[in-house]
């Protein structure tokens, strides 16, 4: 009989005895998963500036003898921990800016507790983002700040943004930021005003379950979870692999509850009426115009973002007031833009050398 | 090096990246049409009333028992939160007021000053 065309026949003992050693070493790496805890993430040496409920001022300790003159604020998406941007030492953004000489400030959230129900858009705009802006100031002794919003906290930079347009922001970054909410197609079913009862919602909860928001994510690729543990099982033998599955599976786990009253305004003005696309977007009755933005602006988009369609962020750049301003779009999914491997060869240094020479 | 198209594994892989795809396609079609939205607020909104009706129920049982609940808890937990932020603040002032001294407080290192200049066009980041 003879072999298949192709078919190498003399490689197939040296491929059974690999597959044998993998099949072994999966046992005993699989015992060892269970038995051990992850990395441990958001490690880089850091201060809390400032704790107001679920508002978090974070600042992360300067890593180079020189700093840019211009601080930078990072306020990070109200659903997630700010941790992917700081996962583990060689993978972390922030470790990155800091070795870059930057100084470093992180708008983190913590999960908002039953009485922070009633937080409201304009709570997270016209307060928190404020107060950490002028918290970030003082500390610097610096009047300029510039600000990077990651995924629905650039939604809430760009707010923050139109409103106090005559500063102090100097420079903004949106990673993955939608503003055309009709174009996320999903959620918007999801969120069908003819089905979905968020008054009802809101008023029997209080804040949103996390379970309800990590659901709403998972339903956007129902496959990937079962097929990311098929990955994991056929790949346990190799550590880096799974150091790095452990650390992205703990993050997109780590899903926040959302403030009620604030979950109410996102489904009504943004998702059910798109009011920032549609230019009527107000917060505590100051309009949010993105034409009002004037500074510098980045915004980094990703080829393969399930989450946040290309659709819903391609309009943001032309909407901006701002002569300075470019889009860049990358390989890369929603997090493996921001995070991991890619990024490091990708974003990060496109971003250094876009914003090192605005922070002078 | 063994060709892909003979080696079992890689097949096994291939087909499971491409079942993933699939059915992923498949689900985002059912997901886009009304009746699915309609189907999943429904049942969305008995959870949600079930969920606040067992938490009532806890809530009397807990009270019952005389064990706290979680709300009070969670206010134990707010009033450590504010201590926390308290001291944060206290630190962060402390630190803020040795800078303006010219002093660097206690256990924390001096800032590096602002004086970073981005490197020439294509040049190479120290």
């Amino acid at each position: 009989m003879n072999a298949p065309a192709g078919l190498d026949l003399a490689a197939i003992p040296e491929r059974i005895q690999a597959e044998v050693q993998r099949a072994i070493m999966r046992s005993i790496k699989g015992v060892e998963y269970f038995s051990t805890s992850g990395p441990t993430l958001g490690s880089t040496p850091k201060d809390v500036l400032l704790s107001r409920g679920t508002m978090n001022l974070l600042h992360y300790r300067p890593m180079s003898d020189e700093i840019y003159r211009v601080p930078v604020l990072i306020v990070m998406a109200t659903t997630n921990r700010g941790y992917i941007l700081d996962l583990v030492p060689g993978q972390s953004f922030i470790e990155f800016l800091l070795k870059r000489g930057y100084d470093v400030y992180m708008l983190d959230w913590t999960a908002p507790r039953p009485e922070e129900k009633s937080l409201r858009m304009e709570d997270y705009v016209l307060d928190f983002i404020p107060d950490c802006v002028r918290r970030v100031q003082a500390d610097s002794g610096e009047q300029d700040v510039s600000v990077i919003g990651y995924c629905f906290g650039g939604v809430l930079s760009l707010l923050y943004g139109s409103i106090f347009s005559d500063g102090p922001m100097k420079n903004l970054i949106c990673f993955t930021t939608p503003i055309d909410f009709r174009e996320m197609k999903l959620f918007a079913n999801f969120s069908d005003r003819r089905y979905f009862d968020v008054d009802r919602l809101v008023d029997s909860v209080g804040n949103v379950p996390p379970e309800m928001i990590l659901s709403s994510f998972e339903m956007l690729r129902p496959a990937s979870r079962t097929v990311s543990q098929i990955q994991l099982w056929e790949n346990i033998w190799n550590d880096e692999f799974v150091k790095s599955y452990r650390m992205f599976d703990r993050w997109a786990t780590d899903t926040l509850p959302l403030a009620g009253e604030y979950f109410r305004t996102i489904t009504k003005d943004l998702m059910w009426d798109n009011k920032l696309f549609n230019d009527s977007m107000s917060v505590g009755g100051r309009a949010a115009k993105l034409e009002n933005i004037k500074v510098p602006i980045l915004h980094a988009v990703a080829e393969h973002d399930h989450i946040v369609p290309y659709d819903a962020a391609k309009h943001l750049i032309a909407r901006i007031g701002s002569e300075d301003k470019e889009e860049v779009m990358l390989k890369g999914g929603h997090v493996s833009l921001v995070a991991g491997a890619n990024a490091v060869k990708r974003l990060w240094p496109k971003l250094d050398s876009w914003l090192g020479k605005r922070s002078t | 090096m063994t060709d892909k198209i003979n080696d079992p594994v890689a097949v096994w892989q291939k087909m499971i990246g491409e079942m993933e795809k699939n059915f992923n396609a498949f689900a985002t079609r059912a997901m886009e049409s009304p009746e699915f939205s309609q189907a999943m607020n429904r049942a969305g909104g008995i959870a949600a009333g079930a969920q606040k009706q067992f938490g009532e129920l806890m809530e009397k049982y807990l009270v019952s028992m005389n064990l706290p609940s979680r709300e009070q808890m969670t206010g134990i937990a707010e009033r450590l939160q504010v201590i926390e932020g308290q001291i944060g603040e206290i630190k962060s002032m402390l630190g803020q007021m040795s800078a303006a001294s010219g002093r660097s407080p206690a256990g924390a290192a001096p800032r590096p000053p602002r004086t970073k200049k981005p490197p020439p066009e294509g040049g190479v980041q120290k």
